[in-house]
């Protein structure tokens, strides 16, 4: 009897849900059908290719220099989510644990700095990366970006690291093991799930992220994905659309792989960490 | 990498210094991506100069969007490459700021005697050599001869009135076929708009130095553009249209006139060879006043470059005649050095001979600082014109671009 | 084998490490302050002063450059797009985000599938959805007027990009679709953590579903709702790829909201000095807003 209630539930939901996915599939499909159209097919206003131009793939892979900017977006998400987990714990740890004087301050100016977005700063930005000496580095990327998730990262971490009891921690004391111990067998497993989630948020920001890569970086060889795919439609004298759709179609994959995954981890992560 | 440590090294230098000091020997290039040939063929250049003199060339290749504003914040930060493309009309903004070193006593007189005179002009200012042209480009009206010949259009128009005419014809033949391609969005929506501007007597500047948006010509040109748009033979809303969209409605064959560059008759060869088209001149105006716009693109070296030699070497090397051939027919663009102009693929290229014999008409973008706000207040009058019921607004509009523009002027 | 002595020391030195919350926080403040601290009093200090477009500090000119904001016709017009952009979308999105969240969060055959699906949109960068989007809407070529004409809908092509009446809804449209997303799994986080047992009791107690849903579902949702507004409002009023890849603010400006005309203003128009003040504006708009919300939603908590 209740499989027939879920059943009849299941009917319901997927109608009510449809016209959002819908919405939500149509890009996929406008990418995965350009991509495949012969070239001479692009701009006709047809949905099915003639026959499915499976090469676009591949000389969309060297005359996008795909491969490159693939790893540059790889290497600069992760590099950053990275610095800004390991920025970001001990100071979640320090807000959930201790009061101290700079508390209220310190967490002002991390709700503050969010409110701060790359492109109203670009200007200044750039000014630091030069001075610093990272012009057209990918890592002058990752600094900004993994200062950037560091506010999101604390403020997520900490509401918690609050949920962790303490006894845990001061039981392992008890037993005998040091406070990095402590931390590192009792406490961090227990955090786990958050800093997944906040792990996720970062990278995806990152991955995701245009103005900031736009102004530092000069050159292809530096260039993250969507500055590649960018360069493809900006201002040329001619767009081959089929090599951009099957670009942005390569270029979201990973991610939505990743997202497939770990996506039960963000809705409980996320419910901890939000509330508190 | 080594950007990193050397930074580190000397973070109280100046940034300037910095980013110079940590590539010696080695030239950075800003390049403006033209198509999807422009990185690699300055990325082979600069292998083979690199295998020739054993100097290091960075090839920084730019979307043409953003190469301004990627100027701009290197400029401010004083981290500019040794030579960049850049906009000639952009030229006095740079030069202004002293940022642009003369090339006169740089480069030598070889180097400077293969070019195009008529193309070196743009980039002279006080008598001081600023920049190098690298692309230069004019423009014509492009016809498709089939729709010409279905819809009964025997001859090319010569004025804006047959133009009209033929365009409602080859209108009528389907909907999906438009008589006139009119460019309503994104960068050039002014320029679409010159053209009709020149050819009615008008002029971006008149003689007192005020815009000549406010001008009578300027009421007249764009009441004939509307016309085209409310007759219906343009394609409808214009303003989405930018003008790779409308080149693609060109090869499809679907529109019967549109004014572009050379590099359209490039994108045929390889996309469309069948495409029966053919090109001519803008339409003339009721005084039988005509006008194209003429552009080039400069290459040009910043004052502050620490390798004026090495660079000044590679414009030598990338101004080769055989690098410039394969750049021009790559891109579609107008040779800018003599030797190029000569060669028999170009002379006798039915195409660019009707662009290079317009050539003494062009003209150019006037050279004034902040150009491109101007041309932007003007796209959006245009764009609002293109917009609204009627003829009401024409008037108005423009006259209220022309004050705006003018309190930019000196 | 180590020798205990030192490894006391070391434990020693190690606690005293982690009980020491300034030294705990001090990387993560110094990196995000040199980050955002230095550019911010860079951008200030062009702000009040007459600066070339390279950047080149002239005469300090005090709230010059402000007033130049203020009484440009483009500032108001974008400043009241942005109203409608932001709250289009923030609103939108949680209308939609609620029964979506319910759906999924109740149990049903599909349902990891259909979470995933609607969770997408957050996997593609922006830019990338913009540029589909632009590309889907072309009049000529584009997939969204072959689509709405093959189920009927039109039965002519609308330029979509042509008009701000047609353009600036759908780039709405494409802001509330990406940021659902976000929004659903706050709101998924906020239902998951309702016990079962309240709706239980509610219908035994012979509920409908209008009456769980307005008495319980809704005020336990609402801290996430907040929480939703306050993070989407700075998102949304920040976001720029979605407006600039599509229409660039045009045609005719209509379309800018204020990063667009930012980005203009600075980086075409190369009014570095003017767009610093602007800078400074937005976020000071954005700081006034969010304090006075979060106010706002705490007062009324406590009441």
């Amino acid at each position: 009897m209740s499989l027939s209630r879920k059943a009849k539930r299941s009917i319901w939901s997927w109608v009510a849900l449809s016209p959002l996915i819908v919405l939500v599939l149509f890009p996929f499909a406008v990418m995965i059908l350009t991509a495949l159209k012969p070239p001479s097919e692009v701009l006709r206003q047809t949905w099915i290719p003639s026959e499915f131009h499976w090469r676009n793939f591949i000389t969309m892979w060297g005359a996008t220099n795909f491969g490159k900017a693939l790893w540059n977006s790889v290497y600069v998400s992760t590099l950053s989510t990275i610095i800004a987990l390991i920025a970001a714990i001990p100071a979640a740890y320090a807000m959930s644990r201790y009061r101290f004087r700079g508390k209220g301050a310190f967490q002002q100016f991390l709700l503050v700095s969010q409110m701060l977005s790359p492109i109203v700063l670009v200007i200044g930005l750039f000014r630091l990366v030069v001075w610093l000496g990272l012009v057209d580095s990918t890592n002058s990327v990752v600094i900004v970006y993994a200062a950037f998730g560091i506010a999101f990262s604390v403020w997520m971490l900490q509401s918690y690291f609050a949920t962790i009891p303490r006894d845990l921690e001061e039981a392992a004391w008890i037993e005998g093991a040091t406070p990095w111990q402590a931390l590192i067998r009792v406490f961090l497993p227990l955090a786990l799930p958050a800093m997944v989630v906040t792990a996720l948020f970062t990278f995806i920001n990152a991955w995701n992220e245009f103005v900031i890569a736009l102004t530092m970086l000069r050159t292809q060889d530096s260039y993250t994905l969507p500055i590649q795919i960018f360069s493809l439609v900006a201002g040329r004298y001619t767009v081959e659309w089929h090599h951009v759709m099957a670009a942005t179609f390569v270029a979201t994959i990973p991610v939505a792989i990743i997202f497939a995954w770990l996506q039960r981890y963000l809705v409980r992560g996320l419910a901890l960490g939000a509330v508190k | 990498m080594s950007f990193v440590s050397s930074g580190r090294l000397a973070l109280a230098a100046s940034a300037m210094a910095l980013v110079a000091g940590a590539a010696m020997a080695d030239i950075r290039v800003t390049v403006a991506e033209y198509s999807s040939l422009t990185g690699p063929f300055f990325n082979d250049a600069a292998a083979a100069f690199e295998a020739e003199t054993g100097t290091k060339v960075n090839i920084e290749v730019v979307p043409w969007d953003v190469l301004f504003q990627k100027l701009t914040t290197d400029i401010s930060a004083g981290a500019q490459a040794d030579l960049s493309i850049i906009g000639t009309r952009w030229l006095i903004d740079f030069a202004s700021e002293d940022l642009v070193a003369p090339l006169d006593d740089i480069i030598s007189d070889d180097l400077r005697e293969r070019f195009v005179p008529a193309f070196l002009d743009p980039s002279i200012m006080d008598g001081q050599l600023l920049g190098l042209p690298v692309a230069a480009s004019a423009r014509a009206m492009y016809f498709n001869s089939d729709l010409m010949a279905q819809a009964g259009v025997e001859s090319v128009p010569e004025n804006w009135e047959e133009l009209a005419d033929a365009a409602a014809k080859i209108s009528a033949l389907g909907d999906d076929i438009y008589g006139f391609g009119l460019q309503g969005a994104e960068i050039e929506t002014d320029v679409y708009y010159y053209y009709a501007l020149w050819s009615y007597g008008g002029d971006l500047i008149t003689a007192d130095g005020t815009s000549g948006l406010g001008t009578q010509a300027a009421v007249d040109a764009a009441t004939m553009y509307k016309g085209l748009i409310d007759a219906g033979v343009t394609e409808p809303g214009v303003t989405s249209y930018n003008r790779e969209d409308v080149q693609n409605l060109f090869k499809q064959g679907r529109v019967g006139f549109m004014i572009t560059a050379p590099f359209l008759a490039t994108q045929i060869a390889n996309e469309v060879p069948d495409l029966n088209y053919g090109v001519s001149a803008i339409p003339a105006g009721p005084d039988g006043d005509r006008g194209t716009y003429g552009v080039t693109d400069s290459i040009i070296m910043f004052e502050n470059s620490p390798n004026k030699e090495e660079a000044a070497a590679f414009l030598d090397f990338v101004f080769g005649h055989d690098w410039r051939v394969r750049f021009d027919s790559g891109e579609g663009f107008l040779p800018v050095t003599s030797s190029v102009a000569e060669d028999p693929a170009f002379a006798d290229d039915p195409v660019l001979s009707v662009f290079a014999s317009l050539l003494p008409t062009a003209r150019f973008a006037p050279t004034i600082a902040g150009w491109e706000e101007i041309a932007a207040i003007a796209s959006d009058a245009m764009q609002s014109i293109y917009l609204s019921d009627g003829d009401s607004a024409i008037a108005p509009t423009l006259s209220a671009a022309a004050d705006r523009i003018n309190a930019l002027l000196p | 084998m180590p020798d205990p002595v030192s490894r006391q020391g070391l434990a020693q030195m190690n606690r005293s490490l982690l009980v020491n919350p300034y030294v705990l926080i001090a990387p993560g403040f110094i990196l995000a302050a040199l980050i955002i601290l230095w550019p911010l009093a860079s951008i200030t200090n062009i702000a009040v002063h007459d600066v070339n477009r390279f950047g080149v500090l002239r005469d300090y000119v005090g709230f010059e450059n402000f007033q130049v904001i203020f009484a440009d016709p483009e500032f108001l017009g974008a400043l009241r797009r942005t109203a409608i952009w932001v709250f289009g979308i923030v609103a939108g999105s949680i209308i939609v985000s609620i029964p979506v969240a319910m759906i999924l969060n109740a149990d049903f055959y599909g349902r990891g599938l259909a979470r995933v699906i609607i969770m997408l949109p957050w996997a593609i960068s922006l830019t990338m959805t913009a540029i589909v989007w632009a590309w889907a809407m072309n009049g000529e070529s584009g997939m969204l007027n072959s689509g709405l004409r093959a189920i009927g809908v039109l039965d002519r092509n609308i330029q979509w990009l042509a008009q701000a009446s047609t353009a600036f809804p759908m780039q709405i449209l494409i802001g509330i679709l990406v940021t659902i997303p976000f929004t659903i799994t706050i709101f998924l986080g906020g239902l998951s953590s309702v016990p079962d047992d309240l709706y239980e009791a509610a219908r035994l107690e012979g509920a409908n579903g209008w009456q769980v849903f307005r008495e319980i579902t809704l005020p336990l949702l609402k801290p996430f709702v907040n929480i939703a507004v306050v993070m989407n409002t700075i998102y949304v009023f920040n976001s720029f790829p979605i407006i600039w890849v599509t229409t660039q603010g045009g045609p005719a400006k209509s379309t800018d909201i204020l990063v667009t005309y930012l980005y203009k203003l600075g980086f075409q128009y190369g009014r570095l000095d003017d767009a610093s003040a602007l800078s400074i504006l937005m976020f000071v708009l954005l700081l006034a807003f969010t304090l006075l919300y979060v106010r706002l939603a705490m007062r009324e908590e406590k009441a």
